[in-house]
């Protein structure tokens, strides 16, 4: 037998084993997902999503994340690109601060939002006296889940920037299309698929935000609120119902994006 | 024209320049090892990088205030930086104004069968020749080609070498070709520049630069491999080179002895010597051979030259190798003409 042979079988058992301890987490996330789904006939998840409540919670859920989304998109793949292409050397403290949401529990980023959009701080104080409520309103869930959601979509487009060959940039210049331009026509397009990934997390993360809504906004309830309430005041069988819901919209929202996010340009 | 005065750039372990060239409406080909900071030159012509010191002009403008995009230069990077996501036509009309004629440019580059597939399919021949087609397109002041033809297989670029040459030199315009490829700067350059070291050796057209070395470093680059030190010694019809033990005639005149001097010898000027031939022979140096290199039409040799701690290397045509029984270790006699060797003065 050659060594060939041998490097080929054993590439082929260690994916093996890849495999099999990757599906002892696959079979982690599926089974608890699937079993909520067994446990919940159809009708009783209908007759919830016909409570008033739950499909206030849904649409503020919808709303407050897709709003994030948005901004989160408009501040944050700016960013992304500078990330992805300055050489200033303070660049690794911009990259710290981008992560700090991520790695801070998200009920420490309520306290931490709290401290300067709270109802007695000067800029609580100077939205309100506008007619802007910054907690306790859709404004308060989207500060919160903005703290939290965004830094996915700043990571994931900065990496799909920096896989962007700069050579094409400058050939782009090159030929005489202006910077905003050649991001438009090459290097947007070339990311596109990042982006809808970092956009599609950031999503799905502002719609399962909880922690820092709870502190800032416990009303007008967001889904998983709604969900923490119902299995507070009713019991877990009630919550299930609600959770089903969820799941089938962050499942919907995640088809929906990872569609929109294929290869533009595969063949 | 497009006119390097005095330009610097200086990196943390490299400085290029202060360097002075002018491109006028030719072709003019950088040539030079990696690292040489070629390639730095061209990106500051094309704005990519901004020199520390010095001016670039274009047709006596500065450029140097100018974008990438204001500039006029165009580059033509190595492996194409074709968009991927475009088509072939795409590409060649990203910056065609409306009068261009993309199918023209295509026909041109022989690439009119590959218009609709996408720049990402295309082979490194084709994609060099489209990316050619879509510099031409954008209507460029000045061309900046930074070895286009490295990565291509022996066929494709001896192809692509004639037919770049064909193309780019009656556009009339200053055109910049950057390589390390001795061959392809010749066979496409109207001038020479060789750079080595962040300066600039020798300009001058392919011919002189590869029989008149300015420097040993040229020398060696362009293929004088057997380059020494030796003196000039007074001799009859012209001074001999004092190489150790060794006299050799020259045709040089014009340096006074006794002179340091560096020479040089081509490899393909040393010839071997039959022993009844000898006496006869101007120049005879004997050594043995320590290495033997088969080359397809030719052996390359080296030998250890007898009484001097030097190796010379020749290259021989298979049947005089053959011929004369050669083999590894043999003792041979060569002879190296009066005219091969190539001296200047030591600075």
């Amino acid at each position: 037998m050659t060594s060939t042979s041998r490097r080929t079988r054993w590439s082929g058992d260690w994916l093996a084993v890849a495999l099999l301890l990757g599906g002892v987490l696959l079979l982690y996330y599926a089974v608890p997902i699937l079993a909520i789904f067994l446990a919940q006939s159809p009708a009783a998840v209908l007759s919830e999503l016909a409570a008033p409540s739950v499909r206030s919670a849904a649409t503020t859920s919808v709303l407050s994340a897709s709003i994030t989304t948005v901004i989160a998109v408009c501040f944050g793949v700016p960013l992304a690109y500078w990330l992805a292409r300055t050489e200033v050397r303070w660049r690794p403290l911009v990259d710290a601060a981008v992560v700090l949401p991520l790695v801070l529990p998200p009920v420490v980023g309520g306290v931490v939002l709290l401290t300067v959009v709270g109802p007695n701080t000067v800029l609580g104080s100077v939205a309100s006296a506008m007619g802007y409520e910054l907690t306790g309103s859709l404004i308060g869930i989207v500060l919160a889940q903005t703290f939290v959601a965004s830094p996915f979509v700043i990571v994931t487009a900065r990496a799909a920037f920096a896989g962007v060959d700069q050579d094409l940039e400058h050939a782009s210049r090159s030929l005489g299309k202006r910077r905003l331009t050649t991001v438009r026509r090459v290097t947007l397009p070339m990311a596109w698929p990042g982006i809808v990934a970092g956009v599609t997390l950031t999503f799905a993360r502002a719609m399962g935000e909880f922690g820092a809504t709870l502190m800032l906004a416990y009303h007008p309830r967001t889904m998983p609120v709604e969900i923490w309430v119902t299995f507070l005041e009713a019991g877990l069988g009630n919550a299930y119902p609600v959770a089903v819901v969820l799941v089938c919209l962050s499942v919907l929202a995640l088809l929906v994006l990872n569609v929109l996010g294929s290869d533009p340009w595969s063949e | 024209m497009l006119a390097f005065d005095s330009v610097t750039k200086t990196y943390e372990s490299f400085q290029l320049g202060p360097l002075d060239l002018q491109v006028d409406d030719e072709i003019l080909a950088i040539l030079g090892p990696s690292g040489c900071g070629k390639t730095t030159l061209l990106a500051i012509a094309g704005g990519i990088v901004q020199q520390d010191a010095g001016t670039v002009s274009l047709h006596g403008d500065s450029l140097d205030s100018s974008a990438p995009e204001d500039r006029g230069t165009v580059v033509v990077f190595q492996d194409g930086a074709l968009f991927p996501h475009m088509t072939v036509r795409e590409n060649i009309g990203y910056a065609a104004g409306p009068e261009t004629d993309v199918e023209g440019l295509a026909e041109t580059f022989e690439v009119t069968a590959l218009l609709g597939q996408r720049a990402s399919s295309l082979s490194g021949g084709e994609r060099q020749r489209v990316a050619v087609a879509r510099a031409l397109a954008a209507d460029p002041s000045a061309l900046l080609l930074d070895e286009p033809l490295t990565n291509l297989d022996a066929p494709i670029r001896h192809r692509l070498r004639e037919d770049l040459r064909a193309k780019l030199a009656p556009l009339d315009i200053p055109v910049l070709y950057v390589t390390h490829d001795q061959s392809a700067a010749t066979a496409i350059g109207d001038r020479l520049a060789v750079l080595n070291d962040g300066a600039i050796q020798q300009v001058g057209t392919p011919a002189t630069v590869f029989e008149e070395p300015a420097t040993p470093f040229v020398a060696r680059f362009t293929g004088h491999d057997n380059v020494f030190e030796g003196s000039i010694q007074p001799g009859t019809p012209h001074p001999h080179v004092q190489w150790g033990p060794y006299k050799l005639e020259t045709d040089c005149a014009g340096l006074e002895p006794p002179t340091d001097i560096w020479f040089s010898i081509r490899p393909e000027y040393v010839r071997v010597v039959p022993e009844a031939e000898r006496e006869a022979t101007p120049n005879v140096l004997t050594g043995s051979i320590t290495n033997r290199l088969f080359e397809g039409d030719t052996y390359r040799l080296r030998i250890a030259v007898e009484d001097l701690d030097e190796r010379l290397d020749l290259t021989v045509l298979r049947p005089a190798y053959d011929h004369h029984g050669l083999d590894e270790r043999d003792r041979i006699s060569v002879s190296v003409p009066p005219t091969a060797i190539y001296l200047d003065e030591v600075e």
